[in-house]
């Protein structure tokens, strides 16, 4: 059984048709990254995984249950899949340790002393220990990113969803959030990641899905051969105009 | 200077802290009222229930564009024809201030929980917290700080506001000046002094309760 798996998933905002006849299975431990030009429907197809949009038609199954099944306990699957956002969206009252111990506290019921404990293994692993009383304005943008991530993996999260988590960054600051990328998926976590990181793509993703217009276009295993030669003529447009300014 | 010394003899000042008394009295009651039902009115629109939330947003948007005069002449003058029931000047002042500026903190209230990025409850959400978990530890710790400076200048015009109530003879500060100065014409400018210097003092002790929560808010 696949972890996610979108079968023949429609989305529509009103008239607008947002995801069209998408089909996608994603096993456990796989890195996928997804990639297209913007409005092409990639945060949309993310957010549906979550939850935070519902499918208009289709099936999307995590782990088996049917998100579009009203008896499927939206809180219960959320707590199995992790999302980082674009911009970060650290709890702006919480200090960086509450931020992490928050979901294990009231969701896990995890005592106080147990999830500050593994808070600090997980800000070990983002390299931010420091930082553990600072609040979420007093740092930078990647730093953010990089608790954001630990916020997430405190929930022993069975899958995480990335989108776009190096866009609201400065440049000198992708580096470090795409290195703790890099470690997760390396630990063999389920990762789907929506990225303009084309360097990310090809080294950590073991599968890469194109998107146009709502519509998934390519979706390759063999990720260096879709970059040398995508079958798809918007792909290898969008391949040609992002190569050109890296 | 002999009319300020006549104008403030004790018995002219007892007569006003009296006044200030009852503008005190009406203002906390209604205070402590609105608050409990601007919040509740307040969360019921934010919400987005069905109907209710929209009914709620009817009633609180023709109340907040009522004069509140209109509103204390009718608790006072036509309750009694509507539900033949009267209250006496204190309660219908405390009924018509409290329904008024309900209105008024359902909307700051409503607009200080938009004001939270939605962001945050979408962090919360995909981590797990319910909608109501959410709410409680992310979205109103960080609302309410956004509502404070708002709604104390909402408790500092209904202090002011009360003064409207001199118009159905509520004894309080402003009826009880003009009582005064109603009997010698020379007092009046002592009065209007008094009377600036009296809601002064009330308003920014307000203002000062207010930068005192705010900063052990900021604290915390």
């Amino acid at each position: 059984m696949s972890m996610i798996e979108f079968n023949n998933v429609e989305k529509y905002y009103g008239k607008f048709h947002a995801l069209k006849n998408i089909n996608l299975k994603i096993d456990q431990g796989e890195v996928v990254t997804i990639i297209g030009p913007s409005g092409s429907g990639k945060s949309t197809l993310l957010r549906c995984i979550n939850g935070l949009e519902t499918v208009t038609s289709g099936q999307l199954l995590i782990n088996g249950y049917d998100l579009a099944d009203k008896k499927t306990d939206m809180n219960k699957t959320r707590k199995n899949v992790g999302m980082v956002f674009q911009h970060f969206n650290l709890y702006a009252n919480k200090t960086v340790m509450q931020n992490i111990t928050l979901g294990p506290q009231v969701v896990l019921k995890q005592s106080k002393a147990q999830s500050e404990e593994e808070a600090h293994k997980l800000l070990e692993l983002v390299g931010l220990n420091e930082k553990a009383n600072s609040f979420p304005d007093q740092l930078s943008g990647g730093q953010q990113q990089r608790i954001a991530i630990a916020r997430s993996l405190a929930m022993k999260p069975k899958a995480l969803l990335f989108d776009e988590p190096t866009s609201a960054l400065d440049p000198e600051m992708i580096g470090d959030v795409l290195n703790v990328m890099k470690t997760v998926a390396e630990q063999g976590m389920t990762m789907v990641v929506v990225t303009h990181e084309m360097g990310f793509a090809q080294e950590v993703g073991d599968r890469i899905v194109f998107m146009a217009d709502g519509s998934i276009l390519e979706d390759h295993s063999d990720v260096a051969g879709f970059f040398k030669q995508p079958n798809d003529e918007r792909a290898r447009v969008f391949l040609s105009k992002v190569i050109k300014h890296m | 200077m002999d009319i300020f010394a006549q104008a403030y003899q004790w018995v002219n000042l007892k007569y006003l802290l009296e006044g200030l008394w009852v503008t005190v009295e009406v203002s906390v009651i209604s205070i402590l009222f609105s608050f409990i039902i601007g919040a509740i009115f307040g969360l019921l629109r934010y919400m987005k229930i069905k109907y209710l939330s929209m009914i709620v947003g009817f009633i609180v948007d023709i109340i907040r564009n009522l004069p509140l005069l209109l509103i204390i002449f009718f608790t006072y003058f036509g309750l009694p024809n509507v539900i033949g029931v009267r209250f006496n000047t204190l309660w219908a002042t405390i009924i018509a201030m409290t329904v008024f500026e309900s209105a008024m903190l359902a909307e700051i209230i409503r607009s200080g929980i938009m004001a939270v990025d939605s962001g945050q409850m979408e962090a919360a959400r995909s981590n797990g917290l319910t909608y109501w978990q959410t709410m409680y530890h992310i979205i109103l710790p960080q609302a309410v700080k956004k509502m404070i400076p708002p709604i104390v200048s909402q408790f500092i015009s209904l202090v002011k506001d009360t003064s409207l109530a001199t118009i159905i003879v509520l004894p309080e500060l402003m009826f009880h000046a003009q009582v005064i100065y109603g009997q010698n014409t020379n007092f009046m400018i002592p009065m209007f002094l008094a009377l600036a210097v009296l809601y002064f003092i009330v308003c920014y002790l307000l203002s000062v309760l207010a930068k005192f929560l705010d900063r052990r808010l900021s604290k915390a």
